[in-house]
């Protein structure tokens, strides 16, 4: 059941992508808005596939990698949902929906060959530490994506003859705040899942450090996005860099944890 | 239909014959004989009049002089201007779709503009107040301004702006997302700078600043749009501080340089800055785009934009001239129904005479009493009706169509209504049983009403 959820979720969130895309091609606001739509079926579907998870296994093994991985996805999506509120903000959809698709698709085909957890412990720490960190690591991605889209359109709007939106894109004004925010949010979650990190590994290890490559990784990419967001607060640079910054630091987070996860 | 638009007649022409008041020329026209209805369009780039009349020819010489007599008025026209060759005139179908293709702004200088639909709504509605505008003109233009709100709502002909100052605050928009914390900067104080600021007075600026070479023209301008005026040594300063900045100054060498940016980027704290510059030669040094958070657009940038909002535009009227299409053959079924009007009616007025007559004679010889002699009206009244609804209502239906017409031709021979009413009942004291029915109908309100003899060679121009 689990698995089927899953990849009914993968099925939606790429649906919502193609559909997107399709509205930004085109151009047509009504894809885009059908595209939203997907995308909140996406996340529901996703809900009722955590359901079932910890029907099946309650609390669910999170610590697992394609566990925590989909569950990043899930909550970058309602984050950007979220966000969808107060800002427009539809054409991300097509950044969105695609990495959400990566993350539970990989989720359904490695959740039937995962073992319990990387690490085996009581419950609080470990789940306590992966949800932090995926609520932080799936605002820092929205960042990146931002970021992305920042960059593409200050490219578009610099080129000389300017390039030209077919479709209204959100404004640089909107990506560079949603930068703002999911970093503002996002690096606090980091710390205190970091944190929660160290706990657990000191609650099973009798100490706070192992100097696995996992460890070295999350606290590398915790100093790179205090710096960021140091750099953001206190010497106001321009949204270019804020989005530039967004990206490598997502970039270097993204390989500090999940690539250090998966090659391990 | 006869006008003349920007594409026939200069500005120095249309102007002569713009009409602030339409109603004392339309009542008057309206009454002239050759003209039942009439709708007067005065737009700075068309000057039209959509007429309903009994004979074109009439109305075409009518409508001419109208224009040369009435409309030009005092304003002698130069002798040079053969006004004949600057009027364009359509009749029936066309004129019909004309009138749908200038609601959607399909005609207009610029395609897609938004300002037509309204001031067609005004013309219509003055021609109805001064009774110049009938039942069929109504008609005609209710049904083109849902035509052009179908356009609007299922095409993109409206969305892309094509004037400088509309695609600025376009652009303006894809750099940031609300202007109610934004302030503008103009620099200069000539036509451009006030067409700008009439393009950004509805976008709520938190404040605008007009710089000037010469601050007394900059605190004229800046007066009557509620902003702040400065001299040009203040720009370094009203740098720091603006997020929209528009420059159209006249200045052989930029009066904003990259210096100038650097050093107002240091004090914006990462805010970006749109700047537009239109002046000719240019007032801002074209490497100040390179710097980050700067984004400048001179007139040909705008222009490029422009040019490719214009475009699409005009690839959208394609889809566009579909949609009125449709919505005119709705009118077109409508108008064409109204001939069955008075076919209808004499077949009526025929089946009432015989009935009235065959039941008067009947109650003659019968010698009833009040009560039963109502009886047998309302026996012999119900007959009839119920005789004459299939057909009827075949008919209506049938006539909205161009083919339904062989409908009317057929009932009119197999009930003889082109021949005079041989019948002794035939007295003509129905009032609509000879000679009426044949003369056309009018329509008041969305009710046929018998018009009078000759209508059947009204023609519509």
């Amino acid at each position: 059941m689990v698995v089927a959820l899953h990849i009914l979720t993968a099925a939606l969130y790429l649906g919502a992508g193609v559909v997107a895309g399709v509205g930004l091609v085109l151009p047509s606001p009504r894809a885009l808005r059908g595209s939203v739509s997907i995308l909140l079926l996406g996340a529901v579907a996703h809900a009722f596939a955590f359901a079932a998870f910890h029907l099946a296994a309650a609390p669910p093994p999170l610590t697992d990698l394609p566990a925590a991985v989909s569950l990043m996805a899930w909550l970058a999506v309602l984050f950007f949902l979220a966000l969808l509120r107060r800002v427009r903000l539809q054409a991300l959809v097509a950044g969105v929906a695609p990495a959400a698709f990566l993350g539970a698709f990989y989720a359904a085909l490695r959740l039937p060959h995962s073992e319990q957890a990387l690490f085996v412990g009581s419950a609080a720490w470990p789940h306590a530490h992966v949800l932090l960190s995926s609520a932080g690591f799936a605002l820092l991605g929205l960042a990146g994506i931002a970021g992305v889209a920042y960059l593409g359109e200050d490219r578009r709007l610099k080129a000389k003859p300017p390039g030209r939106a077919r479709l209204r894109l959100p404004s640089l004004e909107a990506l560079d705040r949603v930068n703002a925010v999911a970093l503002a949010a996002g690096f606090p979650l980091l710390t205190v899942g970091v944190l929660t990190g160290m706990m657990w590994v000191e609650t099973e290890l009798g100490r706070l450090w192992t100097g696995s490559p996992h460890e070295i990784g999350s606290v590398l990419a915790w100093l790179v996005y205090g710096g960021l967001l140091f750099a953001r607060v206190r010497a106001r640079q321009p949204g270019r860099r804020a989005a530039l910054a967004a990206v490598a630091g997502f970039a270097f987070l993204l390989f500090a944890v999940v690539g250090v996860g998966l090659f391990a | 239909m006869l006008g003349m638009n920007h594409r026939t007649a200069p500005l120095e022409v249309r102007e002569r014959f713009a009409v602030a008041d339409p109603a004392p020329l339309l009542t008057k026209l309206a009454k002239s004989e050759e003209i039942e209805e009439a709708v007067l369009l005065s737009t700075c780039n068309r000057v039209e009049v959509v007429a309903l009349a009994r004979h074109a020819e009439h109305a075409r010489l009518r409508l001419r002089s109208f224009f040369r007599r009435e409309l030009a008025g005092d304003a002698a026209l130069p002798e040079a201007v053969d006004l004949d060759a600057l009027l364009y005139e359509y009749a029936d179908g066309a004129a019909i779709r004309q009138v749908f293709r200038v609601a959607a702004s399909l005609d207009s200088m610029v395609v897609g503009e938004p300002q037509i639909l309204g001031q067609m709504k005004d013309a219509h509605r003055a021609a109805v107040a001064c009774g110049a505008c009938g039942p069929v003109l109504s008609r005609l233009f209710q049904t083109a301004f849902a035509s052009a709100k179908r356009v609007r709502r299922e095409t993109r002909i409206g969305e892309r702006p094509v004037s400088v100052a509309r695609v600025a605050v376009e652009l303006a928009r894809q750099i940031f997302e609300e202007f109610t914390d934004k302030s503008a900067l103009m620099v200069g104080a000539g036509e451009m700078i006030e067409t700008a600021l009439e393009a950004l007075r509805g976008e709520g600026l938190s404040a605008v600043h007009v710089a000037n070479r010469t601050p007394a023209h900059a605190a004229a301008l800046a007066a009557r749009f509620g902003a702040a005026a400065h001299g040009l040594p203040e720009l370094p300063a009203l740098l720091a501080r603006a997020d929209v900045v528009l420059s159209c100054i006249g200045s052989d060498a930029p009066i904003l340089d990259v210096p100038m940016f650097e050093q107002a980027l240091a004090h914006r704290r990462g805010r970006p800055i749109f700047v537009i510059d239109i002046g000719v030669p240019r007032n801002v040094d074209p490497d100040v785009n390179r710097l980050d958070g700067v984004y400048l657009y001179d007139i040909d940038d705008l222009g490029s934009v422009s040019a490719a909002n214009a475009e699409e535009r005009r690839r959208e009227t394609v889809l566009a001239e579909a949609i009125t299409l449709e919505e005119q053959q709705r009118f077109d079924g409508w108008l064409t129904a109204l001939q069955a009007v008075p076919t209808i009616r004499h077949l009526r007025a025929r089946a009432e005479a015989i009935r009235a007559g065959e039941t008067g004679r009947a109650l003659g010889r019968l010698g009833l009493d009040e009560a039963q002699r109502q009886g047998v009206e309302a026996l012999t009244r119900s007959i009839v009706n119920k005789l004459l609804h299939a057909p009827l209502t075949r008919l209506r239906a049938e006539a909205e169509r161009e083919e339904g017409l062989a409908y009317l031709e057929a009932a009119r021979v197999l009930f003889a209504l082109d021949e005079p009413d041989r019948s002794p009942d035939a007295t003509g004291e129905t009032g609509e049983s000879r000679g009426d029915g044949e003369a056309g109908a009018r329509v008041d309100g969305g009710r046929a009403m018998p018009a009078p003899a000759g209508d059947e060679e009204k023609t519509r121009s």
